[in-house]
């Protein structure tokens, strides 16, 4: 069937089009415009509305063990479990594998990225993705805490062996990237280390975090893995410290590519009497001169939210803060982790900072599509406090109102009440579309040209930003129409997007040793099956780079 | 091969699939049950409680409770037997119970040594029980004992805390010195790993077991081995909270998920004193023994290995999970969720394919209805 969007304003900078237009749709794919004397079987009028690709979020944690077990930990935040739904703290959170597929199409979002599946957690995250409609996804599956890799590093084993080793782990675990979470980090704290650094070195191993984060970095880049290695600094939220860790780890990016996470959380310095500061703006201009460096934000929103990381180091310190008190934290295999709950107030001079500073690098990085647009979900906010978020970079007048309600010591140490920047609709486009299909290595997707995967979305423009952003007038994925007016209105599921890289047969062998000598256990287990997922067609295999 | 009857006669599956409806159709509050199955029948059997507005818990979850009660009322250090069989040089077995529900689990750890880590590697592996028996374990794995009764561990917990804080305690069943050798093992441990089985010591001693290792954890490294005796009933509730938001004891009764751990917990609803006036009890996994109650109420058994065709009013036959099918079910010593392949091939339906069934006919009689 062929379908036309007629006559809306298409942005879609990934093919150069700013301006009014139609958009063909048959088959589950964009089509060029028909030849002359062929109609279209449905038409939507998009008159007055902005068309889009569907938006695709690169770093969101919305399945596996962690994300399920702040679940279990708050089950006072759940819409249900009050007598007041509408009063409930995150009662607007897409808190079931049900709601986060829905709340995120109504947004106009049609590929999310869980970005950090552990490798023994890896078929329950596929069996929580595989229960979130609507929307497609992908993981990013963790090394860099591992017994295995930190022993490969020490023994001296060539970068083959090392790449071999990452192949089957993503091979098996149905992964589209790597991530490293504080390299060397976890591991540390099991040997009760409380605070490491880049250069520090994992007790045991002789390693440090920065040979750890190299070793992956040529690994990834070797097997030609698209999405660059995914990096979850040192130091995440500590004054100063943060702020070095995350300046040595882009020095030794060293023109490979690298992409760091949730930057918002490491732009921290110790200036003022509350030995607290921005350091949003020198941190903006390395990004700026470092071309091979890509970065989200984790903006910080106020209000009830769960931390949830494999950086268990990190989440034991911040256990201290949990908000309401309590936390559990996990010593796993590898990188562990921890669930800490926490309550951004705005009248706290150190929350209302973490606010600006992910302000000021969303609008002091030039490039966008260099720096995507994240909440770190559900660490800095909850995903469904995006429309707001929207507002905030694209109206300076919002951004006012918003500096207005805050504490004055607060406007005194942000450079955000001078930044007169508005984001574009082409630049929002750039950030959440074109950029992150190329950032992920989906070129199926991010754009409008012909041969995309029909994923839309479609907008009613107004003053009110988060108005638009939050409802979507119509949202269309794999062609079908499957949200009206802010509402879904057609359910179905996508599918998770994944590399298979091969390993080499020997390093098979190596890990069927390996783990049954050293664990007990069967590698078999790491293993995420076609058939285990109970869905027809669950995986969409996407090409490495030759 | 009869594979459904009908107050004991022997039925096809359409007319049990209808007898069946005809018995939901009836109910006011059915309650969907038993959940011994693997994720897709799990998937399918929360898929039927939306449709039919039910109450839905595992038939084991009593075994959870304690420890999920504790754990969301107050946090945990939770760690996976394979990292502590690796990592922990100090392990302490709390209770009697542990050498009942997974006494592999103590074997391992006793065969094995650490082998990671400077704090920890080397120096073997020391174990201590904390009960009122000694439990013979293999190995050569040091093995203390101080005996102490069960249901006097969680003050003798209490007492240790108080210790290691350098407070004063009054006095237990167990002497200063015995209270201060247990402080001694934790706090001089590299890793210590304290074993329990939150049902024996319920949600208040559990919340003082995790509370033991929160407080070791500001000088050294420590964590649990929470031990739960029925690993699909875990598997359920996870996959209950992912689906649900909730970890069971659910009721779909009033459209959105509503969670109630007294209301809606599966021995009070099957007790017949609960709401539910019809069941669906499934009970089809490889391996596990099954509980099927004797029903105070009109019930569904869908079972691989129904006891009897009158067990239930509808009786269906189905394969089990992980023995006649592939299935992914919940592996307490991976701890996640596992594939394993079928052991057999069987021309039996699922239990899913059962619940899917039943599901799809009372949404088209709903819609008929409609």
């Amino acid at each position: 069937m062929l379908t036309r969007l007629k006559g809306g304003h298409v942005v879609d900078p990934a093919n150069g089009r700013d301006a009014a237009g139609d958009v063909f749709v048959e088959d589950g794919v964009v089509v060029e415009a028909p030849q002359a004397g062929r109609e279209a079987d449905e038409t939507i009028d998009c008159t007055g509305l902005i068309v889009m690709a569907g938006a695709i979020d690169i770093h969101s944690h919305i399945a596996g063990g962690h994300v399920n077990t702040a679940r279990l930990l708050l089950p006072e935040w759940h819409r249900a479990f009050s007598s007041r739904p509408g009063e409930t703290a995150l009662s607007r959170v897409g808190w079931t594998t049900e709601e986060t597929g829905l709340r995120y199409a109504e947004m106009g979002f049609t590929t999310v990225v869980e970005p950090a599946m552990a490798p023994s957690s890896a078929l329950h995250a596929h069996l929580e993705l595989a229960d979130t409609p609507i929307i497609d996804k992908a993981t990013l599956v963790v090394l860099g805490n591992d017994d295995l890799l930190m022993s490969m590093i020490r023994e001296g084993e060539s970068a083959g062996a090392i790449a071999d080793y990452v192949a089957w782990t993503v091979s098996a675990s149905r992964a589209l990237g790597v991530k490293c979470i504080n390299a060397g980090g976890s591991a540390a704290f099991k040997e009760n280390v409380r605070q490491f650094g880049f250069d520090d070195v994992v007790p045991d191993y002789g390693v440090s975090s920065r040979q750890i984060v190299k070793s992956l970095q040529t690994a990834v880049r070797d097997l030609g893995i698209p999405h660059p290695l995914h990096v979850h600094c040192n130091n995440l939220g500590v004054p100063g410290a943060s702020s070095d860790s995350i300046a040595a780890t882009i020095k030794a990016a060293e023109g490979d590519p690298l992409h760091l996470a949730h930057i918002q959380f490491y732009g921290y310095g110790t200036e003022g009497k509350r030995r607290f500061s921005s350091r949003g703006r020198e941190l903006a201009e390395l990004v700026n001169a470092t071309s091979e460096i890509t970065v989200d934000i984790g903006q910080v929103m106020f209000g009830q939210t769960v931390t949830i990381s494999s950086d268990e180091l990190r989440q034991f310190a911040g256990s201290k803060q949990a908000s309401p008190k309590k936390s559990i934290i996990f010593d796993h295999e590898a990188n562990g982790g921890g669930v800490v709950p926490m309550d951004y107030k705005r009248k706290s001079f150190y929350n209302a900072l973490q606010w600006a500073i992910g302000l000021e690098l969303f609008l002091l990085i030039e490039d966008p599509s260099r720096v995507f647009f994240t909440t770190d979900h559900p660490n800095g906010a909850p995903f469904t406090t995006y429309p707001d978020i929207f507002a905030l970079l694209m109206d300076r007048g919002v951004r006012a109102k918003w500096l207005d309600a805050l504490p004055k010591s607060v406007v005194k140490m942000t450079s955000l009440p001078e930044i007169e920047r508005e984001y574009t609709l082409a630049e929002i486009a750039t950030m959440t579309r074109a950029a992150p299909a190329k950032l992920l290595g989906t070129p199926d997707r991010g754009h409008l040209g012909a041969g995309a995967v029909a994923d839309v979305a479609i907008y009613r423009p107004g003053e009110d930003k988060a108005a638009m952003f939050g409802k979507a007038a119509y949202v269309l994925k794999d062609g079908d129409l499957v949200v009206r007016d802010g509402t879904v209105v057609k359910h179905r599921y996508g599918r998770a997007l994944t590399l298979r890289p091969e390993a080499d047969k020997a390093m098979k062998t190596r890990l069927d040793r390996y783990f049954d000598d050293r664990y007990g256990l069967s590698s078999r287990w790491f293993e995420v099956p076609d058939g285990a997922l109970g869905r027809e067609d669950p995986f969409k295999v996407v090409p490495c780079r030759a | 091969m009869e594979t459904a009857w009908i107050d004991g006669k022997p039925a096809s599956p359409e007319d049990a699939l209808r007898a069946a409806g005809e018995l939901l159709d009836a109910g006011r509050l059915p309650l969907v049950t038993g959940l011994r199955t693997d994720v897709v029948g799990l998937r399918a059997a929360f898929s039927l409680a939306r449709q039919v507005g039910a109450v839905i818990d595992h038939g084991e979850s009593a075994s959870l409770y304690p420890f999920i009660a504790a754990m969301r009322d107050g946090g945990a250090f939770l760690a996976s037997p394979a990292e502590m069989r690796r990592r922990a040089d100090r392990v302490l077995i709390v209770g009697d119970a542990v050498g009942e529900c997974d006494v592999a689990l103590l074997k391992m750890l006793a065969a094995t040594a650490p082998d990671l880590g400077v704090r920890t590697r080397g120096a073997g592996r020391r174990l201590m029980t904390l009960g009122s028996r000694a439990i013979s374990l293999p190995g050569n794995a040091e093995v203390t004992h101080l005996d102490c009764a069960s249901d006097a561990i969680t003050d003798v917990v209490g007492m240790v805390r108080a210790r290691l804080a350098g407070r004063r305690a009054g006095e237990g069943a167990l002497s200063d010195a015995a209270i201060a050798t247990v402080a001694t093992f934790l706090s001089e441990a590299g890793f210590a790993a304290v074993v329990f089985a939150p049902t024996e010591f319920g949600e208040l001693g559990a919340e003082q077991i995790f509370g033991l290792v929160r407080d070791l954890n500001e000088t050294t490294r420590a964590s649990t081995l929470p031990v739960l005796g029925h690993s699909d009933a875990m598997g359920a509730a996870l996959l209950a909270t992912w689906t649900s938001g909730f970890p069971l004891r659910v009721s779909y009764g009033r459209g959105p998920a509503e969670h109630d751990a007294s209301l809606h917990a599966s021995d009070r609803q099957l007790s017949g004193e609960g709401e539910a006036d019809v069941v669906v009890f499934v009970d089809a996994l490889a391996g596990a023994v099954s509980q099927v109650p004797v029903f105070a109420t009109p019930a569904i058994l869908i079972a691989a290995d129904p006891a009897a065709p009158d067990a239930a009013r509808v009786v269906f036959k189905v394969a089990a999970a992980g023995r006649d099918h592939d299935g992914v079910l919940y592996n307490a010593r991976f701890g996640s969720f596992v594939a394993k392949p079928a052991e057999t091939t069987s021309e039996l339906p699922t239990a899913a394919a059962i619940l899917d069934a039943l599901a799809d006919q009372q949404a088209g009689r709903g819609a008929e209805a409609a």
